[in-house]
């Protein structure tokens, strides 16, 4: 497939990766992985445990800081001091394996934690922006609830919201569903499927082959910290151009 | 054997400024050790190796020494070190100081680091500086793990006040030490002195009990 046929091909794209290298000690934690994101695009980085998806991801918005190469977001690279990357966060929405929910906060305080202290927007509005997103994860009566009361999908459904309530550019979701019960996969994995389909660019590291088969419109996978092959879905799941991916597939049980 | 219960009685205002003076060189020291303790704390967690050298050093050497000899140390070196003469309650408060900050230091810390690093991350990700995420997201949720700790530190400091009595501060342990030495009356004295510590004691205790039920197990 030609570049130019990938969605969101004709706009620039707003993420690219270039050579980027990553080493915790030792680990080669990321080796040479070049990559783009396109406007509108969700990404799925798929591969085994420790294969470097999740250390692209915290990459992204700079939790974690890489070693060489250059991660350039909207065309500009990600800045080194703090005080400018905070801005920068700001624009980009992150969902955690853990949900990472405030304990001590009431469901429409997550939801409005970022307005109110980074936008400094007014109590009202927060609240107003909140309840709708609450509304749009399905969660509208949890509101006055606390994290500990909600089952494990009806926390990351918030988190979503909570991560929206800053309006962002792109949403980076890692391992979203992978900490939860199996029941409870199907509702947030369908909250991200209306996301994608109001056309939010999202990048998305999972193991939810079905959700990437379906969802994604580019798919990349990885090894031991390298990228060993990257297409649509079409082509990963269906044809596989490397050896390497087949094998990881068929780890899983993927039969196409 | 003869006892003489009404020697407590009769020296009850040598107590009763004693219990005083416990009660406030207590009160004192917290609120000293506890701004200290942050101090040391956040000295602690810095990037900067100096700051977090210096104040490991503090705590190490504080928490590792007997605080009787802290006090004595207290009285008898640091005058002569620092050139300054303070009064024994002003000794004696800055010895339990010392030996308190160190150890609400390694609470703050141990508090602190027991919130998850995913929480300062969640709030980083929403672009909050370091500071928002820690005073609204780590400190709220620190809280209520170093509170029981904190009261329970309390409790120990109210007795442990008692080893300033060896440089003459007259607290409770001294002024009753002082009636027993001129009244002879040693089982009586020793008595009524923990009976005093008790009554004054138990409830904190108790409050401490309660603080641990309601903080020690929450998320």
């Amino acid at each position: 497939m030609t570049p130019s046929g990938r969605k969101g091909g004709d706009t620039a794209p707003v993420l690219t990766y270039r050579n980027v290298r990553k080493l915790f000690g030792q680990f080669v934690a990321l080796n040479d992985v070049s990559m783009q994101v396109n406007r509108g695009e969700v990404v799925c980085l798929i591969g085994p445990s420790g294969s470097g998806k999740s250390t692209l991801l915290r990459c992204t918005n700079a939790l974690t800081r890489i070693d060489g190469g250059e991660v350039r977001f909207d065309g500009e690279p990600l800045p080194p001091d703090e005080q400018r990357m905070r801005k920068i966060r700001q624009r980009m929405g992150m969902v955690f394996q853990n949900f990472e929910l405030f304990p001590h906060k009431t469901v429409l305080a997550n939801v409005t934690s970022g307005p109110l202290t980074v936008l400094r927007m007014r109590p009202e509005d927060a609240r107003r922006r909140a309840e709708a997103l609450l509304d749009k994860v399905g969660l509208a009566d949890k509101a006055a609830a606390y994290p500990a009361n909600l089952s494990g999908g009806q926390q990351q459904r918030v988190a979503i919201a909570r991560a929206l309530a800053m309006e962002p550019e792109v949403m980076l979701f890692d391992e979203p569903t992978s900490a939860l019960d199996p029941e409870t996969i199907g509702e947030v994995l369908n909250v991200m499927k209306k996301l994608a389909e109001e056309g939010m660019t999202m990048i998305v590291v999972t193991h939810e082959m079905t959700f990437a088969r379906r969802v994604a419109h580019w798919v990349v996978v990885f090894e031991r910290g390298g990228i060993i092959e990257q297409g649509p879905p079409a082509q990963i799941f269906d044809a596989p151009q490397v050896d390497r991916t087949r094998d990881f597939l068929g780890h899983l049980g993927w039969s196409g | 054997m003869n006892l003489d219960w009404n020697v407590v009685w009769q020296h009850r205002g040598a107590l009763a400024e004693g219990a005083e003076v416990t009660v406030l060189l207590t009160l004192l020291t917290m609120a000293i050790a506890i701004p200290g303790g942050v101090l040391l704390a956040l000295m602690r967690l810095s990037k900067s190796r100096l700051l977090s050298g210096a104040s490991a050093a503090f705590v190490e050497l504080f928490r590792n020494l007997p605080l009787i000899l802290v006090v004595y140390w207290a009285y008898y070196v640091m005058p002569v070190l620092s050139g300054l003469e303070f009064s024994a309650f002003t000794t004696g408060l800055i010895a339990l100081s010392l030996n308190v900050s160190a150890y609400n230091s390694e609470t703050f810390r141990a508090g602190i680091a027991s919130i998850r690093q995913g929480q300062t991350e969640a709030a980083l990700s929403l672009g909050m500086s370091q500071f928002q995420a820690m005073r609204q997201i780590v400190f709220p949720q620190a809280a209520s793990r170093i509170l029981p700790v904190l009261a329970s530190t309390w409790v120990s400091l109210f007795k442990d006040t008692s080893l300033v009595s060896v440089i003459a501060v007259g607290d409770l342990a001294y002024n009753a030490m002082q009636v027993r030495a001129q009244t002879y009356r040693v089982l009586e004295m020793l008595t009524a002195m923990a009976a005093i510590y008790w009554v004054m004691g138990y409830p904190q205790a108790k409050l401490v009990d309660w603080l641990h039920r309601k903080y020690g197990i929450s998320e």
